[in-house]
């Protein structure tokens, strides 16, 4: 296999954070104290040395780019100071920009998570999981819900949850509890989100 | 000296409790000790008091019954001339006896009380060895590279005459063809300008250093403080001490043709050609080039070491293509990357600038082609094999080696052994040693500093680092070991600094380490000298010349200290004020040996002062026990160890002896290199002089004790006791 | 003592025992809280997905200018992934002018402006650190004698900054728990993820996670588990029967937060001020020994 500099280089300026991992030596600390290193088939020292390496395709298809839990052990663990967990999320959202979906039931779940934050200013635990559930279409959806009716009931019985999780959605996300200036919160994140493109592109 | 002699006791640290104090006493009484003094803590500033308050009214010979002699140095210690002999009743008897029966124990002590107290009635206080004529002070250097540089200047700033020798025309040694160095200051991003021209300045006009360009050394004779330098350009020059500096040598290239296709194209390098090449400004033009480390390093085949500075100047070297070229394709191939410290830093921007590091395994990576190169190695990171295309340069990171002489010792023989198969070893090792000089050493064991591995000068050099086995000459930087520039030069200082300290140690008429300060020496009862040249020959440091009729020409400064000769020599001509055959002699006699019947057996312990004691102190301390029919007595090395006192102890009855020393071998610790390897030797002869006594060989023990073995010493010392119980007492008892 | 409460989308739902006894904890220790008006959502580790760098930063910016505008009183944060959202952001605009005045343009869109003035701080942090451990003991009524708890911080309560407890080996949490009379316990994983920013869509795999945690505090003798952040005590109490059906485990842990045990020694109500009945595993006789 042909060393190729192209992908890395697209890495380093595209990918939030892409550029940190120049500094990685390969030493694999990383990989050792993930707490899903054992579902992955590449660890994140392996996945920058397929970046080195111009894997452009291996890379941004893998789901492993995706299965971060956000624990950040690697990155308070890296002697190189690489943000590696940073750089992994930079590196998901960047295959999903490029309409790749290395894991899509995190994909949707992040979906209907962001929506839920741009439509109304917050999140309401309740309403994410039927918008995750309902990206598959209705049936499927309910499907999907009814699944968690064990876990809903379990937190609505402890009332640690309102019941109109359980009315179909589209009857009340209009009715959701939105903050006063989401219009202007909505302003700011298109124009940052402008900024970020224009990088990516 | 008339011996005004006085016993002191210290009853503390469980020493009271466990001894009857009266027979103690009596003991030393029989050795000549006849007044003795308690104390509850003969350490506390009252005790120290009373003690002192003697010695002022006229007490000279002090015999300190109490605790180690590496414990309270400071309290038990009265001036050069008040002899002092310690016992260590705490760490050898009382706290390393607790399985012991009472009276076994007081046997102990009372043995150890005969052996201290001989021993001080037999020793004189020691007279520093002065040189004749005037101590020369100044340091000699022989090059003028980094090192060789900042030795110079740190010894000159120090108040010392320097002169500085250069076999080249011109000062700088490789510094002259060095582009730029690496970055060395924080924050480590940019590569920073050759400190030649700052160095040459400082040296050419620093009052105390006097330059000798295009010279060489003819001839170096004398020892510390008085050594004569004959140099080619007919200069002769007088110093105290002298420091090699002669730097390093590339490894050939062309030894790399087969490995590394190195002759094939003339783009691919070494990083030697390669700095030229930056320094020229030749660097144009490059998109893609490799760097291939350990290019000949670590490699049974070629340097089998590392050589320490090839990965940082890679790294420099592919910022090189990275300044002239931002888009240029830079690789890495390595097998570790090893920039420890702060060369790390470097590493690190290489990787920022976008340098890619390719991790390959043992095997070398293919290099085809002519104009354009190809380059196909494993990447183990990724386990596949993977190729670089379209390379315009591939550089070979190839290592150094020192520009010094081998020099292969024939193996130790022992004295007696089969001298046509000696004569044999020694003419094998001579024609492996090299037969060129840096100094030309008029020394009797020959022009060169001994080496180890790799002609790199021999040292202890975990303890003494610029220490050669020639006392007053220190090697400095890249001779001394494979190493970057910036520690050659911190080099330069540290042996500049040691060189002092030999002129100064030369001039009070001690020694130099291990033994700093010693001010006693090897004196030769010359008339009953045999001329068996067993101490010319065995001295790990050279110290001893000989005369044309093979007469021992002993050179004090030189000198460490350990004994090796007296252990060597036959006739037992040679002592100490304090540290004799007749010394240990005496004091093995003046242990007790209890009949036959009485199933008390007795074994010696000759035991290295700089590790084993150490080791049987922390036992002790530690808690554990071990057989109360033991005696130890310190030497100062296992070299220092003669056999009569084998034989002696042997026909006074004792049952056995352990000689317990340092690791021998290549990776020895023994502070004076050769001591536990010719005890070693010397023990595996003693067969004869035991079969000749009807005496079984297992009686004898050569125990290697490290000074961090404090867990290994009961074992060894019980296992021995039970050989001794199987092979039964020794028939001489009652003799 | 003057704080605004960063609550957070999980302590208006799922969490809302969190926000019960830390208002309970607060009112018992003079500690005033203060909400910052019309505050959005942190975005949380998962917003890379739908959202990008820049948007991540401009949500907690927000937040943070309205804080600025509103007191600047130091913000406290009671969950985890809202303190590290906040806190990473604020660092990120105090340490780069550039970059605070890009976001300033972008906040200037809703009439806001930070200047970096608020400090963001973790709940445990504000316990520790400005209450103290001897101020919590003297506030102490009903000694929790003969718990045996398992502080547990997970990941985000320290890491990545380790600010004001150590990222490997934290102890605030230990301590505050040990003032209310309680027997921590020794256990493992007390620093380990439990996987919840995925848990939901990668079950099969995040469920040994949960598994380990619990079976490891088990293992050094906890009958309880204390936490300091709401995914945390959500994902290790309300999976645990998916968890035991996917691996074979039998746990059965309860899962409270520090401020619960805390309202609870405090003297409060155990359905009221420690909302002990909003737990799905409840405490059984984890707290017996204290009546509750």
């Amino acid at each position: 296999m042909d060393y190729n500099q192209t992908f890395a280089k697209e890495v380093y300026e595209k990918v939030d954070s892409g550029d940190e991992i120049k500094v990685c030596m390969q030493c694999g600390v990383c990989g050792a104290t993930c707490p899903l290193r054992g579902e992955m088939k590449y660890g994140p020292r392996q996945i920058w040395s397929l970046i080195r390496a111009g894997r452009r395709d291996e890379v941004l298809n893998n789901p492993d780019i995706m299965l971060c839990t956000s624990c950040y052990t690697c990155q308070v663990r890296c002697p190189r100071g690489v943000p590696i967990m940073e750089v992994m999320h930079g590196l998901a959202h960047y295959a999903l920009a490029q309409g790749i979906v290395p894991r899509a039931e995190t994909a949707k779940f992040g979906k209907a998570f962001w929506e839920g934050i741009y439509d109304t200013g917050r999140v309401d635990e309740a309403v994410v999981p039927i918008k995750y559930c309902l990206q598959d279409g209705l049936v499927a959806g309910l499907k999907k819900s009814l699944g968690m009716m064990d876990i809903g009931l379990a937190l609505m019985k402890a009332k640690r949850m309102k019941p109109k999780m359980f009315i179909p959605p589209n009857i009340f996300i209009p009715g959701v509890h939105k903050i006063k200036g989401v219009k202007q919160l909505q302003r700011m994140l298109d124009k940052a989100a402008a900024i970020d493109a224009a990088k990516e592109a | 000296m008339s011996k005004k002699v006085c016993g002191y006791l210290c009853k503390g640290c469980g020493i009271g409790d466990a001894l009857d104090l009266g027979g103690l006493k009596k003991a030393a009484g029989e050795q000549g000790v006849k007044e003795f003094k308690e104390h509850d803590v003969l350490c506390s500033p009252e005790g120290v008091a009373m003690i002192q308050a003697d010695v002022d009214a006229g007490t000279n010979a002090l015999l300190i019954a109490a605790c180690s002699s590496r414990a309270k140095t400071d309290e038990f210690s009265f001036g050069n001339q008040v002899l002092v002999e310690r016992v260590s009743l705490r760490e050898q008897v009382v706290w390393c006896s607790a399985e012991a029966e009472d009276d076994d124990r007081q046997m102990l002590g009372e043995d150890y009380m005969r052996m201290g107290g001989v021993k001080l009635t037999k020793s004189e206080p020691p007279a520093p060895f002065q040189l004749e004529g005037e101590v020369a002070k100044a340091v000699l250097v022989v090059g003028g590279g980094i090192s060789g540089l900042n030795a110079a200047i740190a010894a000159a700033e120090a108040g010392s005459q320097v002169y500085l020798v250069e076999k080249e025309a011109e000062l700088g040694g490789f510094l002259r063809t060095i582009n730029k160095l690496g970055p060395q200051t924080a924050p480590y991003r940019e590569l920073e300008d050759n400190p030649l021209p700052a160095l040459l300045e400082k040296v050419s006009g620093h009052a105390n250093i006097k330059t000798f360009t295009g010279a060489t050394v003819d001839k170096t004779e004398g020892a510390p403080g008085n050594f004569t330098i004959s140099l080619s350009n007919g200069e002769s020059l007088r110093a105290g001490a002298i420091i090699q500096a002669t730097g390093w040598t590339p490894y050939d290239p062309e030894k790399l043709a087969g490995d590394l296709a190195y002759g094939s194209s003339p783009n691919i390098v070494t990083n030697v050609q390669f700095e030229q090449k930056a320094k020229e400004g030749g660097l144009g033009g490059i998109n893609s080039i490799a760097f291939i480390q350990c290019a000949g390093s670590r490699d049974a085949n070629h340097l089998p070491y590392c050589s320490a500075f090839c990965c940082l100047v890679s790294c420099k070297q592919a910022m090189y293509v990275k300044q002239a070229n931002p888009e240029a394709s830079v690789y890495v191939i390595y097998k570790d990357v090893r920039t420890p410290s702060q060369s790390e830093e470097v590493y690190r921007e290489a990787q920022r600038q976008g340098v890619i590091f390719i991790r390959r395994d043992e095997a070398y990576p293919t290099i085809t082609g002519s104009d354009k190169l190809s380059l196909e190695t494993m990447d183990v990171l990724l386990n596949e094999k993977v190729s670089l295309e379209e390379l315009d340069m591939v550089v070979l990171a190839t290592g150094m080696k020192p520009n010094n002489p081998k020099v292969v010792e024939a193996p130790l023989v022992a004295f007696g052994e089969d001298q046509e198969a000696a004569k044999k070893l020694v003419e094998e090792a001579k024609a492996q040693t090299e037969d060129w000089s840096v100094l030309n050493l008029q020394y009797r064991q020959g022009p060169n500093l001994p080496t180890l591995k790799y002609a790199m000068p021999d040292s202890h050099f975990i303890c003494f680092p610029y220490e050669t086995r020639r006392t007053g000459i220190y090697t400095s930087g890249t001779v001394r070991r494979p190493m970057r520039l910036t520690q050659a030069q911190d080099d330069g200082v540290g042996a500049a600094m040691k060189a002092i300290q030999a002129i100064r140690a030369a001039e009070a008429g001690c020694a130099v380490h291990p033994r700093s300060g010693d001010e006693s020496f090897p004196e030769f009862a010359m008339q009953r000298c045999t001329q068996c040249k067993r101490c010319t020959e065995e001295c790990p440091f050279g110290a001893i010349n000989e005369d044309e009729k093979a007469n021992p020409l002993p050179n004090p400064t030189r000198c460490r200290r350990c004994g090796v000769c007296m252990g060597a020599c036959p006739e037992r001509i040679i002592s100490f004020k304090n540290y004799s055959v007749d010394i240990v002699g005496s004091q093995i006699k003046a242990i007790e040996v209890p009949e036959e019947d009485e199933e008390k057996p007795r074994v010696v312990v000759l035991a290295c002062e700089n590790d084993a004691l150490p080791a049987i102190d922390m036992a002790a301390r530690l808690g554990k026990s071990w057989s109360a029919f033991v005696r130890f007595i310190p030497v100062r090395c296992l070299g220092s160890v003669n056999l009569v006192w084998i034989a002696d102890a042997l026909s006074s009855g004792i049952d056995g002896l352990i000689l317990m020393g340092c690791r021998r071998g290549d990776d020895y610790q023994c502070h004076f290199i050769k001591g536990s390897e010719l005890a070693n030797v010397r023990m595996s002869k003693i067969s004869e002089t035991l079969q000749r006594l009807v005496l079984e060989s297992d009686r004898i023990k050569v125990a290697e004790v490290g000074i961090t073995d404090h867990d290994k010493v009961a074992g060894i010392i019980n296992e021995f006791m039970e050989t001794i119980d199987s092979v039964g007492p020794n028939p001489y008892k009652g003799f | 003592m003057d704080y605004f409460l960063y609550y957070g989308c999980s302590l208006e739902g799922g969490g809302v025992h969190y926000m019960i006894s830390t208002e309970a904890v607060a009112k018992a220790l003079g500690i005033n809280f203060h909400e910052i008006e019309d505050w959005n959502c942190c975005g949380a580790s998962i917003a890379y997905i739908g959202g990008n760098e820049m948007q991540s930063i401009v949500l907690n910016a927000r937040n943070l200018a309205l804080a600025e505008a509103q007191g600047g009183y130091d913000i406290v944060a009671p969950c985890s992934s809202c303190y590290i959202m906040l806190n990473k952001v604020n660092r990120e605009l105090q340490a780069h002018p550039k970059l605070m005045a890009q976001v300033n343009e972008i906040l200037a869109e809703g009439g806001l402006k930070y200047s970096g003035q608020i400090r963001v701080r973790h709940i445990l942090d504000l316990l520790y650190h400005d209450v103290g451990v001897e101020k919590i003991k003297a506030a102490v009524k009903k000694p929790l004698t003969g718990v045996k708890v398992a502080a547990y911080y997970g990941c985000q309560t320290t890491r990545p900054f380790g600010e004001y407890d150590s990222c490997e080996n934290p102890h605030t949490q230990d301590d505050i728990l040990a003032a209310l009379g309680a027997e921590v316990v020794e256990f493992g994983h007390r620093v380990k993820c439990c996987g919840s920013g995925i848990f939901l869509t990668e079950i099969d795999k995040c469920a040994y996670l949960v598994k380990d945690i619990i079976e490891s505090a088990a293992a050094g003798g906890a009958q309880i588990i204390s936490t300091a952040c709401p995914m945390c005590q959500m994902n290790l109490e309300i999976y645990q029967q998916r968890v035991n059906a996917i691996t074979g485990a039998n746990l059965n842990m309860p899962v409270v937060f520090v401020t619960q045990l805390m309202a609870l020694a405090f003297g409060g109500d155990k359905d009221g001020a420690a909302a002990l009945n909003r737990l799905v595993v409840p405490s059984g006789p984890a707290l017996q020994a204290v009546g509750a």
